[in-house]
This record gives structure tokens, C-alpha cells and sequence, in this order.
């Protein structure tokens, strides 16, 4: 059984590198995590083996209240703020179409406040960080009971 | 004045963070009267971002136009600085750059040919919709896709935005066990790449034969990939460094993204202007393959540049295969490049075609002024006048199957809006 913590998004862009950031917190815990631009045919490298995939994304509401973050199983309705036109939706609807759907694939969602040109996230979405990874863990560790840590391989 | 003999098409591009795209299409009389493509580019942010900058950064700073080009923007960018420094990479240090190229040219290629390119020519809105169908087709352009990112990842660190790209070679060569680690997934590759040939050569063309000028590298031996000598249709062939002399950048009032003219006339860069100045240069399995797919030693239809990078896909895992087999690992991970002032040129072969990267550097290497010319801004125009052509000589399709053709069209030249056009709305406005 094998756990894969996905940070999709562009450190380069902002609030949009909190995947990136949450992704590298978690792999500070020994959980396997890797950071993605979304591109589907990457995002089904990524998770493929794994049995539980945790993706983390930024998304863009009107009104948005940055660093609110949402968990989701379902990706459809979610309008991702991938700095891409292809993105998490579409990778899953690809992974289904080729039966490579992982067996448990849940999101996080977290809204943004800046995805402008830059580092850094903005104050709002980085108080968020430390919440949401360890919500990412617990989500890991639950999913493999008996391990607080998935093994880096 | 009939109904249909004056018509618009509006492809409004859906706002995306990192660009825009758009198609104006306007007819008048059943004459093509505009056609406007309008792309919003941000690699002249990064000119600017440049100056000022260390000599050593430009390959990890210029990574980052592109997530899908990111090796070519390192390749011309280490070849121009190295040249205002008057370094030149050979030996096993030149061949690990090519090695990169060839994972950049498999992966970007594969993408292309099978989630954004093929749909068009098989009835399919998009590349999951081809994969419900066809779903072991499309499994094997993600397996070609994958080997092109192991050697990214191998060689460049990661396959996206490669990290391990420094000016005068890498910060860290592979072993050779690492290297030959890499034969048996490009074998397969390789073997998935020549059934790619044949199945995209079964697809049916347009017609179009485009009287553009071609312009492309073409080296003393090889393919042209990471270095070589402009050269042209015509005949004639200039130095890198006479690049600025001979292709004029211009504003258009649709575009905030500059046009480009090759000695004031229409030229294309990119897999059909390469494949015509280079087909005699083609390893064996790849000049077999192209010729079984039906090309001769010239391309100009556009339509066909499918199978030009199906066959490209052949040349770089057989050129892959053939540095791997022949690695050694070099005594150091790179050369020394002490800077100087002056100017340096660079240009290799992006997967979309010829990439341009001037920096002019002073005495401590600081930047003072640096000029990237994009391939996709190069093809612009060539881009307008095949929607012109095809407009014109498809008057009698219904708005959808014109824009469909007109968006294939635009598709032909893989440029970097390619994702998004599959996600256009079209208004139509009748006069």
C-alpha cells in the first residue's frame, strides 16, 4: 500500500505555489510527495501505484476567502487555478478514461487570494499551510493505520 | 451578396494565466477578408527580468517561459552566453546536452502528436475522448511521453524546469550504470515510436502546400537539435550571429506578441522547415520510417507535421540510444566560463522550431541587455496565412467544421496555445 501527497501549482505564481508548499512540509514527515504543474499526463506518472493520492491545488472563488481550504473527492466541480489549460480535472477524467483512477484520490482545495508574478504566499494562504499539511497527514496516516509515516519509496 | 459570403468567426480565447489565445476570422464577399491570430506572450517580461542579472542564471531563470520547452530555453541560453565568453561544449559534455534534448523533443512531441494533435484528424473533441476509444493507443503516447521525462529526469534532474543545466555543462553527470539504466525503456520507446509513425500516416490530409520560406538549423553531421547554421529554402544560410540582420521583429495592432519577417518575406520555423533542409540527415530506422509514411525529401503541407514529428520521435530515441550506448562520463560535470564583455548568440532546435537567445554581458558578466526570439512568435504569420488559405478554400463548411479546420490548422504549428484552443467558444456574427 502506497500513499502519494501531489502540490500541484506554480511557486513562481504566488498563492498558487501552496501545493508546491504543502507538498514539501509533508515530505519533511517521510510522506512521498511530489510537486506537479498539472499536466495530466505527468499527474498520471505521478500517482501511478500509489492506492491513496492527496492532491493539493489553489482554487479561485468570487468571493474567495484565501487560505479557506476544501476537501473533496470529486474534482469536477472544482475550478482549479492551475496556471494551465489542462489540469487536475482533467487528468482524472483521463485516468478514468484509461483505468488508472487511483482507488482513493481526494483533493484539497484552497482558495487564493494572489496569483500574480511572484514568490511567496500571500499572509491569508501561508496561515493556512501548517493546517492544511496536517490535515494532509492525518488523512495519510488514516488511510494506513498502524504507520504515522508513509516509507519515501 | 449571399447569406453565408459574409460571415465572422470569433475564437475567444479562454483567459489563461500564462497567455492568451484568440482566432478573428472575417469574410466579405466570400472573400477572406482578416485573420487576426492574437497571442499574449510573456517571454519579454523575462528580457527584462534578465537585465541586471548574473551571466550563470539565464538557463534557470529562462526555464521557466515554458513547463513544456523548458530544455530548448536552457540549450540556446547556455550556447549565447558561452559565446560572449568564447567557451564552446564539446565531446561527452556536448552529447549528455543532446541526450537532454532528445528526452524534450520524445516528451513534447508525444504530447502533442497524441492528446492535442490526433483528436483533430479522428473526430475527436479531445485527447480523453480519443482515449475512451482508443484507450492502448493512447497508453502507449503517455508510455512514449514517460521515456522522454526519465531522461529529462536522469539528465536534467527533473523533468520539469530541469535543474541541473548549468552554463558550460551540468552540475552533476550521470554514472554510466545510471545511463545504460535508461536502454531497455528506450528500446520499447523506440519500438512504440516507429507503430506512432505508422498510425499517424494513416490519417487523412488536407490539402495545403504552403509557399512560405522554411528556415532551419542545419549542422556539419547530424539532425539539427542543439546547435547548427541557419539555413533557408532559398539556398542561402547565414552565421547565429547574423540572426538580428536577417529576421525583423514587428508589432502588429492585434497582437501585443511581435511578428516576425526573414529578410522581409513570410518563413515557418519548426518540424516541416526542419525535416525539408534536414531529411537526408536522418538516422536509418527514422529516414525508413518517414519514407514508409509517404514523405519524400520535402514537406510543405502542414497537416503533415504530425508524421514529421512522429518521425522526429524515431530520430531522437535512435540518437538517444546511440549516445547512451557510447557514454562515458565525463571527467568533470562541466567547463570553466569566466565572463566577459560582449555579445553572444545562440540558437538551437526547440521543439516547435528555432529558438533565439542574444545577451549582451560587460566585463563582471552582469546582463546588460538580453533578446529571446520564440519559435511560436516566428510562425505567427506563417500561422495567419495557412487559416487564410484554408478559410478560402473552405467556404463551403458550416461555421463549425470551418472553425474546427481553422483551429487544427493553428494546431499544425504546436504553438504554446495549443491547450487551450480545445476550450475556445466561438460567436458568430452574420453582416
Amino acid at each position: 500500500m502506497t500513499a502519494v501527497v501531489i502540490g500541484v501549482g506554480n511557486e513562481f505564481r504566488r498563492d498558487d505555489g501552496i501545493g508546491p508548499a504543502v507538498a514539501r512540509a509533508v515530505a519533511e514527515s517521510g510522506v512521498h510527495a511530489e510537486i506537479s504543474d498539472g499536466d495530466p499526463a505527468r499527474l498520471l506518472e505521478a500517482w501511478d501505484g500509489a492506492d491513496l493520492v492527496v492532491i493539493v491545488d489553489a482554487i479561485r472563488c468570487t468571493p474567495a476567502v484565501p487560505g479557506r481550504w476544501h476537501r473533496t473527492t470529486l474534482p469536477h466541480s472544482i475550478p482549479a487555478a492551475s496556471s494551465h489549460g489542462l489540469g487536475v480535472p482533467e487528468a482524472v477524467e483521463l485516468a478514468e478514461a484509461l483505468d488508472r483512477r487511483p482507488e482513493h484520490l481526494v483533493i484539497y482545495a484552497v482558495e487564493v487570494a494572489d496569483v500574480g508574478f511572484g514568490i511567496g504566499l500571500s499572509p491569508a494562504v501561508a496561515a493556512a499551510a501548517a493546517t492544511l499539511t496536517s490535515a494532509v497527514l492525518t488523512e495519510v496516516a488514516e488511510e494506513f493505520p498502524g504507520t504515522d509515516k508513509i516509507s519515501n519509496s | 451578396m449571399t447569406h453565408r459570403s459574409n460571415r465572422t468567426l470569433q475564437v475567444a480565447g479562454l483567459a489563461r494565466v500564462e497567455g492568451e489565445g484568440a482566432l478573428h476570422v472575417r469574410t466579405v464577399d466570400g472573400e477572406v477578408d482578416r485573420v487576426e491570430l492574437n497571442i499574449y506572450e510573456p517571454p519579454r517580461f523575462f528580457e527584462a527580468f534578465l537585465r541586471g542579472r548574473h551571466f550563470r542564471e539565464p538557463p534557470d531563470i529562462t526555464a521557466r517561459i515554458c513547463g513544456i520547452c523548458p530544455v530548448a530555453y536552457q540549450m540556446s541560453a547556455c550556447l549565447a552566453i558561452e559565446d560572449a565568453c568564447g567557451v564552446r561544449v564539446e565531446g561527452p559534455l556536448r552529447a549528455l546536452r543532446r541526450l537532454l534534448y532528445c528526452g524534450e523533443w520524445i516528451s513534447s512531441h508525444a504530447l502533442h502528436i497524441y492528446l492535442l494533435h490526433a483528436p483533430d484528424f479522428l473526430g475527436f473533441p479531445d485527447g480523453i475522448a480519443l482515449a475512451r476509444e482508443h484507450r492502448s493507443v493512447v497508453e502507449r503516447g503517455l508510455a512514449l511521453k514517460k521515456a522522454g521525462n526519465r531522461i529529462m529526469d536522469l539528465v536534467g534532474g527533473r523533468a520539469i524546469h530541469p535543474v541541473n543545466v548549468r552554463v558550460g555543462g551540468f552540475y552533476r553527470v550521470p554514472t554510466t550504470d545510471e545511463i545504460r539504466g535508461l536502454t531497455t525503456t528506450l528500446r520499447q520507446a523506440l519500438h512504440d515510436a516507429l507503430a506512432t509513425v505508422e498510425w499517424v500516416a494513416a490519417f487523412d490530409f488536407p490539402e495545403l502546400e504552403v509557399p512560405h520560406d522554411l528556415m532551419a538549423l542545419r549542422d556539419v553531421e547530424g539532425y539539427p537539435l542543439d546547435r547548427g547554421t541557419p539555413h533557408i529554402s532559398t539556398g542561402r544560410s547565414f552565421p547565429v550571429a547574423e540572426f538580428g540582420d536577417h529576421v525583423a521583429e514587428h508589432q502588429v495592432p492585434h497582437s501585443t506578441a511581435l511578428h516576425a519577417r526573414l529578410d522581409d518575406r513570410l518563413f515557418l520555423v519548426g518540424p516541416l522547415a526542419r525535416y525539408s533542409l534536414n531529411s537526408d540527415r536522418l538516422s536509418p530506422v527514422a529516414g525508413e520510417a518517414a519514407s514508409m509514411a509517404g514523405l519524400g525529401p520535402v514537406c510543405r503541407n502542414p497537416f503533415r507535421s504530425i508524421v514529421v514529428r512522429a518521425v522526429e520521435v524515431v530520430y531522437a530515441l535512435e540518437e538517444a540510444l546511440q549516445i547512451i550506448d557510447s557514454y562515458e562520463r565525463p571527467d568533470a560535470p562541466c567547463v570553466e566560463v569566466a565572463p566577459r564583455a560582449g555579445f553572444g548568440h545562440g540558437i538551437t532546435e526547440a521543439p516547435r522550431g528555432l529558438l533565439y537567445h542574444r545577451y549582451e554581458l560587460d566585463a563582471a558578466g552582469r546582463i546588460l541587455d538580453a533578446d529571446i526570439v520564440p519559435p511560436t512568435s516566428q510562425n505567427q504569420s506563417a500561422i495567419e496565412a495557412d487559416v487564410t488559405a484554408v478559410v478560402r478554400s473552405h467556404q463551403h463548411l458550416d461555421d463549425h467544421g470551418l472553425q474546427s479546420l481553422c483551429e487544427q490548422t493553428i494546431r499544425n504549428y504546436d504553438p504554446c496555445i495549443s491547450c487551450s484552443a480545445h476550450f475556445l467558444d466561438l460567436t458568430r456574427e452574420r453582416a
